[in-house]
């Protein structure tokens, strides 16, 4: 819709101007004032502020000489802030735009104009959801949105190695992902780790949800006497802070510990279960002790949905001939299966970025063949042994971009053809 | 409804300010380095050690008296968040004066986070030797700066017992009648000795077990043969692309390690014997162990456990751990051609080391006030209370002379460079792993052949490879991927 009349105009020109003159002081002069501290910001941070973005500083600091220097980080946090603030301000010009037109339109039709203290009461009633979520929505995208946008950036730039604060960094577009996927080491390392990565993420999360499940049928039997004791075993396993039991784990797999202790009493030799040679050994340790961990968590879960399960459908399987394992297989099981399948998502996501694991019982260890690595190692751990370990934050942080893709695709492919999305409305 | 709107709006938006308010109180600063009157505060930055054993205290208000005129107070940092100061110091975080080893603080010194030093400032400098300040030294732009006071050496040690020596050793094992058995001074007599209990007692017993995965405790066998971590070049500047581990007849030497293995038991590969070496050596599985001077006390008093469980009282049994136990630097020689089993040619034990000192942040808005701190702490009374307190050998010679003794010893290997002193660079961090990986490997495979697994270190080529490898990893690692 197009306006010709020039009191509109004006609110096209500086918000909040045609607000002014239509009459409506308050919120004219409110739009005003938002246009007048942007521009007091652009023009005193602001343009620098984006400058600095794209440059990433040009004066390298010298603490011995006292000169402070240009803080690379800091100028891209700046410079993200800004486009943020620039992107408020977008959308309260557009606001102004709609409240003009609107304000114009109430003008044509003879209507009064109404005042401020009407126009925000009414504000609120109609436009509730925006007034309940302003601040939140500043909130989210100040401590959240922004570290996510930092850490994406990080990935385009060259910062870590030497290259760390006071020392100038340099944007160097996907020079880091060229370097994963082209230098011969890297590559080979991160194909070899992602097929190790998937294959356990699948592993671990079908051990840990089938294994939760069995137990949970188990102790659901009417013949398992005494189900809150043994129920407090899991549960006893699950309290435990999970590091403190990967290093109990590390231990009694260690050529000190007492697995070998007694190996070595019965005369057998002694195992190294995750020394440099371990491979496979190693791995299934890694599957068996995160199971020990995460078991509890589906095992709860399981219990929860099967106390919801019609008794009804099992005594009518039986009335048909269904025996045991096809009652599991077409009740029991699409009937868990459905109600945890976002849960069986976020476990395999959680399982793909399993850290703890590997860095507990194995950590430390660089082999042949791989790039500062170890054959247990999974993604998130190479991305520790680069980012953290040897301070190549810029490779980590595409290599986290990397994961996060991978993760993202598997879980949102699994999801949409899943039944708890397709039949969303099966069993309410 | 409006009224519940509104109402809920109002709280929304309180709720989110207040939180907002809460986040901004989280940024204040950790110390006021100035208080309203006029008075420096200096924050102090200590190791864990020097906290638990009471020497920060006793520093800090021997100078805090000394200081109480001149407006200067020095107080703990106690600042474990802000305690990396390339991450805080630039935002006014972190401490003023820190004691830190040498890589460390030289970590900082590259990338001048801590300051450069005038070594006449400081009254201890005429005590220390060269070798200690070198510790410290850094080349920016072809100039050399010094950055750090030295206040003490590190080295690996032997920790012993002197009750388990045998009956005969005057006859048997001091063939240089110099009453010092053998093989604490050679480490072919180490390994035969060492072999003999493990024989005599049936598998049962052993000689020296030590974590021979661990590079600074297992450095000698690549240092003693021409081994080193980085090379100089022409202006005795560190040359990080130059890796040295596999240089020299370093592998003559891992051969030698892979030999020693054979006769300490598996623990040696992983990290059990670091957890376990104090109770071993304390109820006589192991004859003696290698650990760093200030776990003496552990040794100790796993020892004078055992006593008590005998039946000794608490005092007793400290008196008789204390007599019984014996900590010496490692021996002083290793065969030329890393046989141990022979007594042939030897060559120096060189073993690695590190220099803990004072540095003064950059970003002290008081750098005089840091540089009346370290020249108190460095005084000869405090060294003298330091060592006395924690069991450290400090670099200053009058203090190491007064003491005698191991701190002695430790401060004469540095002066006839028995001690390889760790590089004072960045690089040095990423040395760690690949080494830990190939030394596990090495120790492994003096027992792959009993298991019936391929042996993979059979030759020098072998080790020579291996070496070259972990080398080409600890390169890939600094720069590959540097930009």
């Amino acid at each position: 819709m197009k306006s010709n009349n020039i009191k509109t105009k004006c609110s096209y020109l500086v918000m909040g101007l045609g607000q002014f003159l239509y009459g409506q002081r308050i919120k004219g002069l409110l739009y005003m004032a938002v246009l007048v501290s942007y521009l007091w910001y652009l023009f005193t941070a602001g343009i620098s502020d984006i400058t600095g973005f794209f440059t990433l500083g040009t004066v390298e600091g010298d603490p011995w000489l006292g000169t402070a220097g240009d803080d690379s980080i800091i100028m891209m946090l700046r410079g993200i802030l800004s486009f943020l603030i620039l992107i408020a301000v977008v959308v309260f010009y557009l606001s102004n735009i709609k409240d003009i037109k609107n304000t114009e339109k109430l003008v044509e039709q003879g209507k009064p104009v109404p005042g401020f203290y009407a126009a925000l009461l009414s504000f609120v009633d109609k436009k509730f959801y925006v007034v309940a979520l302003f601040f939140p929505v500043i909130g989210v995208a100040v401590f959240n949105v922004l570290p996510i946008i930092f850490m994406i950036l990080i990935a385009f730039t060259n910062y870590g190695g030497d290259i760390v604060p006071p020392k100038l960094v340099d944007w160097i577009g996907f020079g880091n992902f060229k370097q994963i996927l082209s230098l011969s080491g890297i590559k080979e390392t991160f194909v070899r780790i992602l097929g190790w990565n998937i294959v356990w993420a699948v592993l671990a999360t079908a051990i840990n949800y089938f294994g939760g499940l069995f137990l949970a049928l188990l102790l659901n039997k009417k013949c398992v006497k005494g189900k809150t004791f043994w129920r407090a075993f899991p549960i006893l396993a699950y309290a435990v802070p999970g590091f403190i039991t990967l290093l109990g784990f590390k231990f009694m797999f260690s050529y000190g510990g007492p697995i070998n202790f007694y190996l070595k009493a019965f005369g057998l030799q002694a195992v190294g279960f995750l020394d440099i040679d371990a491979g496979w050994k190693a791995r299934i340790i890694g599957l068996l002790v995160n199971a020990w961990i995460s078991i509890p968590t589906s095992m709860l879960l399981a219990t929860g949905i099967l106390s919801n399960m019609n008794n009804e459908l099992y005594e009518a399987a039986s009335l048909d001939g269904a025996g045991r394992w096809k009652q599991f297989t077409k009740l029991t099981l699409p009937f868990v299966v459905f109600s945890t399948t976002p849960t069986l998502i976020t476990s395999f996501v959680g399982n793909f970025n399993n850290f703890g694991v590997f860095y507990f019982l194995r950590g430390g260890l660089y082999l042949d063949d791989y790039f500062l690595a170890s054959d247990t190692d999974l993604l998130i751990n190479w991305l520790y042994n680069l980012s953290i370990d040897n301070n190549y934050y810029g490779i980590g942080a595409a290599v986290s971009l990397i994961i996060f893709i991978i993760t993202s695709v598997i879980s949102l492919t699994a999801y949409v053809n899943s039944s708890a999305f397709k039949k969303e409305d099966t069993f309410r | 409804m409006k009224c519940i709107n509104k109402a809920i709006s109002l709280l929304l938006i309180t709720s989110m300010c207040l939180g907002l308010t809460a986040c901004g109180n989280g940024s204040s600063k950790a110390a006021e380095a100035e208080s309203g009157d006029g008075v420096i505060t200096l924050r102090i930055l200590e190791n864990d050690t020097a906290k638990a054993e009471g020497y920060l205290d006793e520093l800090i208000n021997a100078f805090n008296e000394a200081y109480k005129d001149k407006g200067i107070v020095a107080v703990d940092a106690n600042m474990d968040e802000y305690s990396n100061l390339a991450e805080n110091g630039p935002y006014g975080y972190g401490p003023d004066v820190l004691y830190q080893a040498n890589d460390k603080l030289m970590t900082y010194a590259e990338d001048k986070h801590i300051l450069a030093i005038n070594k006449e400032d400081f009254e201890c400098s005429q005590y220390i030797p060269d070798e200690a300040w070198d510790a410290f030294a850094i080349s920016v732009d072809g100039k050399q700066y010094t950055c750090a006071v030295p206040v003490n050496v590190q080295e690996p040690m032997l920790f012993y017992r002197k009750d388990m020596l045998p009956d005969n050793w005057e006859a048997d094992w001091d063939k240089d009648g110099d009453s010092t058995p053998d093989f604490l001074q050679n480490w072919s007599s180490l390994y035969q000795y060492s072999q003999q209990i493990y024989s005599s007692s049936n598998g049962e017993k052993y000689g020296l077990v030590a974590a021979c995965n661990d590079l600074y405790m297992m450095a000698e066998f690549m240092f003693s043969y021409g081994g080193y971590v980085f090379g100089k070049d022409g202006n005795g500047v560190l040359n990080s692309e130059d890796i040295g581990f596999g240089k020299g007849a370093s592998a003559k030497g891992m051969l030698g390690l892979r030999q020693f293995a054979g006769v300490m038991n598996e623990e040696c590969i992983d990290d059990s014997i670091g957890q376990n070496r104090y109770s071993k050596v304390a109820d006589g599985t192991y004859f003696c162990s290698i650990s760093t001077p200030d776990t003496y006390v552990l040794f100790h008093d796993r020892l004078a456990d055992v006593y008590k469980e005998e039946g000794l009282s608490e005092a007793e049994a400290s008196d008789k751990a204390t007599e019984n136990l014996g900590m010496i630097e490692l021996p002083r020689t290793m065969p030329a051609d890393g046989n141990l089993s022979e007594n042939g040619d030897t060559v120096d034990t060189v073993v690695m080391g590190g220099v803990n000192g004072y540095g003064i942040s950059a970003y002290t808005e008081h750098r005089e006030a840091c540089i009346e701190f370290v020249n108190f702490a460095t005084s000869k009374e405090m060294i003298k209370k330091r060592a006395e307190i924690l069991g450290i050998a400090p670099t200053r010679s009058d203090v190491a002379e007064e003491i005698g003794g191991v701190t002695e010893m430790i401060f004469g290997s540095l002066n006839e460079g028995h001690i390889a002193l760790m590089p004072s660079i960045k690089a040095v961090d990423q040395i760690w792993d690949p080494m830990r990986t190939l030394l596990s490997d090495v120790a492994k495979d003096a027992f792959r052949e009993n298991k019936g697994e391929a042996v993979k270190y059979a030759d020098e080529a072998s080790m020579q490879e291996a070496l070259d490898k972990a080398s080409q990893s600890i390169y890939d690692a600094i720069y590959t991927l540097s930009n």
